[in-house]
């Protein structure tokens, strides 16, 4: 917890310093006019590099867990091998490539994005919940029914909270994979932590791709690092 | 002894006892849907040049077109009849393939008739009903194929014979893709070898990394829990931050010694974004090659010792042989993920197909997507089906 | 308590059960035995509508249970089973309180019964109510299992082979609690088990089931008297259906009146085969049996022994 609030608190830090830091990307990129990413600001780029990942990551959370709970009920059995077929499917074509086939019919900004997000992020999720609930043992459930307990109430006091651990180790590959998604996204005219990145690359100033290869990343180690510990608090 | 009529309607194997496999009822939705989506989305739409943006165009009412229609229907309907018997799942798979060969001979047909009043500037596109038939087609096939426990081999294999067919009967060089294809042909040829010369290096490089690590690992706890961390720590980066990161110190190396230019190490070009793929690569490989190592019982090894095996022929004849298909599946996974992610290397100046792409992202253009994308996703798939196969291959054993 | 009146479950061409009318009356522990495949489990779990027979009705206290709502149906029968199935994310105490919760019971009420409960399978309750299941041992879990059961005291209580994956030590220390269980509270119990001397020591009533058919039913003694035959010889084991015979038979029977003085004492409600152990460890011939209320007292002797029929 405290590593976390340190790194936190680091982070902020440099991203409040960036813009100060003029001689050292001087220094390191002497070839470069300007150096320093000036705008939109890093908050801001923050701020919708968070709303975009976390938004599409809340959306596919419900989207998968709704589809692995309708897939592991007796009535959905049939929608198994779909879901089997969309996650093998998708494995073959990578999000960026998402990103630009729905780029024509989206058009520019973050709406691409945010539908190959909420696509690709439901697949873990839903991996996850489908293998957790399955994993759920038979006589649990045989004592749960034979007790009189109702196929919702099973639902919800007995198969979901032996399958959480699960869905949660699902939910964080779901947020790591929509950050780094999010980043991707700049290149279809989303604004976020990857535009300093890609508009580098585009003016050939390697500063800039620098300075927000360095924040991204630093994000989805954070994201990952906040997530590890709310599992390990509670398999603890 | 059971009455003639009987015996003999439990031999019909429509009226048998077997109940469908339970992905009839997916298959079927699918097809359906698949029939549906052209009707509402429509399947041509034409542009009056390469930049204007695409109408919808009314799909000609002459006989090619409509003996294409129907066969389209007719294989949809197939699909979704002939997935109600386990047995015949591989035939529904070719069904759907079928399909989609059908509705792409009918627009190919189409948009030569559309074309032919039209100015010569004019471009005619498959429209979003022929894309939504074609996933639906896709995951419906891929749904047989889960019933049988495998890759859509037979939908993969029939698609791209009757796709080579279609192209080479010139049936679709009316098309915009087509055009656009043909105009840049040897560009796209280029582009797919690079994209397979990178992903390919960088998958012999993280080979190289990790199959020596994963061996030492194998007996030193230590070294396995850091080759881990560092493996799955790299996986929470996102690739586009770490050829951005990767970019600098290749750079300032190069500065620091020219003479490094000449072997294509650099900020920018194919060195980083190689270095950059088989870092996420080590993962997938470094997890199978130790799980598949591991596959054998402590047990058993211990038998081997016991019988005078040394630790080299214990991995020879023992842990290699046994656990060479799970390696094989970390392999996969790596391979395809190689492929995707070469596609990013364009951004720091690789190459590869992904340049087709951004260059289409930048100027809007629908056709240089694709002409990245689905050479793409070509590969991909091959890689993926290649890799099984071969396990399949060695799940039969000699 | 509970009629199977033509019971019959099919799956596809095959009869799990098959035309079977048994009737288990009130108070009474009935034991369905039967190999593994026998259908015995699923008659059992027709009684609270976890499978619905294909053909033919059960009736609990007289009423079609086709006609109850299953939950309700459920809440009101106690189910215990073989792996346990206590809720591995729930303390013992929430497992035991699930039936009850269900009912709407308040807190003080749950909390006294989960007490009374656990005392009632021998268990100390300060000891063992805030344990996960994975804290206790196979014994003591199938005991939690018991008392979860128990817990709205339902007047019928289902156990599907509940000791089977129990130590033998185990399995006849839960044995002679749930008799003093069923004496206590007067269940009426059905039981499940393929384990032979786990339904003589058990049953009131003893139903055969083989593939499907219910081959024969009464008190233990009875359906061992000479009449085994076919499928029930062979579930008995035919070498020691004669051993078997003599566990459903009271000591007493054969007593003769006779001077007891020095010889080794057997308990006042043994069987004979508890006799004829006796006799094989103390090597002697003879046994003294206590008087009790309506019985005088006596001996027994080897030779009424092993000419008893």
């Amino acid at each position: 917890m405290r590593a976390l609030l340190a790194n936190l608190l680091l982070f902020g830090a440099a991203m409040v310093a960036a813009p100060y830091l003029g001689p050292l990307w001087h220094a390191l990129f002497p070839e470069v006019s300007r150096p320093v990413w000036d705008s939109p600001g890093w908050f801001s780029l923050l701020g919708e590099h968070l709303m975009l990942s976390l938004g599409a990551t809340l959306i596919a959370a419900i989207l998968g867990l709704g589809a692995a709970i309708l897939a592991t009920r007796p009535a959905g059995r049939a929608l198994r091998p779909l879901l089997d077929a969309v996650f093998s499917l998708a494995q073959a074509v990578p999000p960026v490539a998402a990103i630009a086939l729905s780029l024509p019919l989206l058009g520019f900004g973050a709406a691409p994005t945010l539908l190959a997000l909420v696509l690709y992020a439901a697949l873990p999720v839903m991996r996850s919940a489908v293998g957790g609930l399955d994993a759920v043992p038979a006589p649990v459930l045989d004592a749960a029914r034979g007790t009189g307990m109702g196929s919702a109430r099973i639902l919800a006091q007995v198969e979901l909270p032996l399958a959480l651990p699960v869905i949660q180790a699902g939910l964080r590959v779901a947020l790591v994979l929509a950050i780094a998604t999010t980043a991707v996204g700049a290149v279809a005219g989303a604004r976020c932590l990857g535009t300093p990145i890609v508009t580098g690359l585009a003016n050939g100033n390697p500063s800039w791709v620098l300075q927000g290869a360095i924040f991204t990343a630093w994000l989805a180690l954070i994201a990952d690092q906040a997530l590890r510990l709310g599992l390990g608090r509670h398999s603890g | 002894m059971p009455s003639q009529p009987a015996a003999l309607a439990a031999r019909l194997p429509l009226t048998g006892t077997a109940p469908p496999p339970r992905e009839a009822m997916a298959v079927a939705t699918l097809s359906v849907l698949a029939v549906l989506a052209p009707l509402v989305l429509g399947v041509l739409s034409l542009a009056p040049n390469r930049l204007l943006s695409p109408r919808a165009a009314a799909m000609p009412q002459t006989a090619g077109v409509i003996i294409c229609l129907g066969l389209f229907l007719g294989f949809c309907l197939g699909t979704a009849l002939l997935a109600r018997r386990a047995a015949w799942l591989g035939w529904a798979e070719l069904a759907a393939a079928l399909a989609l060969c059908a509705l792409l001979a009918g627009i190919g047909v189409a948009a030569g008739e559309v074309l032919r009043d039209a100015s010569p500037a004019a471009r005619a596109t498959p429209a979003a009903g022929f894309w939504m038939a074609m996933l639906l087609l896709a995951l419906a096939a891929g749904c047989c194929a889960a019933g049988r426990g495998g890759t859509p081999r037979n939908f993969m294999v029939a698609v791209v014979l009757g796709f080579g067919l279609l192209w080479a009967a010139g049936l679709l060089g009316n098309l915009s893709v087509a055009r656009e294809a043909s105009a840049r042909g040897a560009e796209i040829r280029a582009a797919a070898i690079q994209h397979l010369g990178l992903s390919g290096s960088a998958l012999l490089l993280a080979l190289a990394v990790s199959l020596p690590l994963s061996l030492l690992a194998l007996r030193h706890r230590k070294l396995e829990a850091a080759l881990m961390g560092v493996a799955n720590g790299f996986q929470v980066v996102p690739s586009i931050a770490l050829f951005g990161l990767l970019m600098g110190p290749l750079g300032a190396l190069v500065s620091w010694a020219p003479g490094l230019r000449d072997w294509g190490v650099g900020g920018i070009g194919p060195a980083p974004a190689v270095l950059g793929i088989a870092v996420y690569l080590l993962l997938p490989l470094c997890s199978a090659f130790l799980a598949g190592l591991r596959v054998v019982p402590p047990a058993l090894i211990d038998a081997a010792r016991g019988q005078g095996l040394t630790e080299a022929g214990i991995l020879r004849r023992l842990r290699i042989p046994l656990g060479l298909g799970v390696m094989l599946g970390g392999l996969r996974v790596a391979a395809v993920q190689a492929i995707g992610l070469a596609t990013l290397a364009a951004l720091i100046g690789g190459g590869g197909l992904g340049t087709l792409v951004f260059q289409g992202i930048g100027q809007l253009a629908t056709d240089l997507i694709l002409l990245g994308v689905l050479p793409m996703v070509a590969l991909s798939l091959l890689a993926d089906g290649g890799c099984a196969a071969l396990q399949a291959a060695l799940e039969r054993g000699p | 308590m509970i009629r199977f009146e033509g019971v019959s479950r099919r799956y596809g061409e095959q009869a799990a059960v098959d035309r079977v009318t048994l009737e288990v009356p009130r108070g009474s522990i009935c034991v369905l035995l039967g190999e593994s495949g026998s259908g015995k489990s699923t008659l059992m779990r027709m009684v609270n509508r976890l499978v619905e027979p294909s053909a033919g009705r059960v009736l609990v206290d007289g009423r079609d249970v086709a006609g109850a709502d299953p939950e309700e149906l459920r809440r009101g029968i106690g189910y215990v089973i073989q792996s346990v199935g206590l809720f591995p994310h729930w303390r013992v105490a929430d497992n035991i309180a699930t039936v009850p919760r269900l009912l709407g019971w308040e807190p003080a009420r749950i909390a006294a019964r989960v007490e009374t409960l656990l005392e009632l399978v021998g268990l100390e309750a300060t000891l063992f109510r805030d344990r996960f299941p994975h804290e206790l041992s196979g014994g003591q879990a199938q005991r939690v299992g018991l008392a979860r059961a128990l817990a709205a005291d339902p007047p019928l209580l289902l156990m599907d082979e509940p000791f089977s994956a129990l130590d033998p030590g185990t399995r006849r220390g839960l044995q002679v609690a749930l008799r003093e269980i069923h004496a206590e509270t007067g269940k009426t119990i059905l039981f499940v088990t393929h384990d032979v001397e786990e339904a003589l020591a058990l049953a009131d009533r003893l139903a055969v089931l083989d593939q499907g058919q219910l081959v024969a039913q009464g008190r233990p003694a009875a359906l061992l008297e000479g009449a085994a035959q076919g499928p029930v010889r062979r579930i008995f084991g035919e070498e020691s259906l004669a051993f078997h015979r003599l566990a459903t038979l009271p000591a007493r029977s054969l007593a003769r009146v006779g001077d007891a003085d020095g010889l080794p004492m057997l308990p006042a409600d043994a069987t004979l085969k508890q006799a004829l152990m006796l006799m094989l460890s103390e090597n002697s011939a003879r046994l003294a049996l206590p008087a009790e209320a309506g019985f005088g007292g006596g001996t027994l002797h080897w030779t009424d022994l092993v000419t008893a029929r």
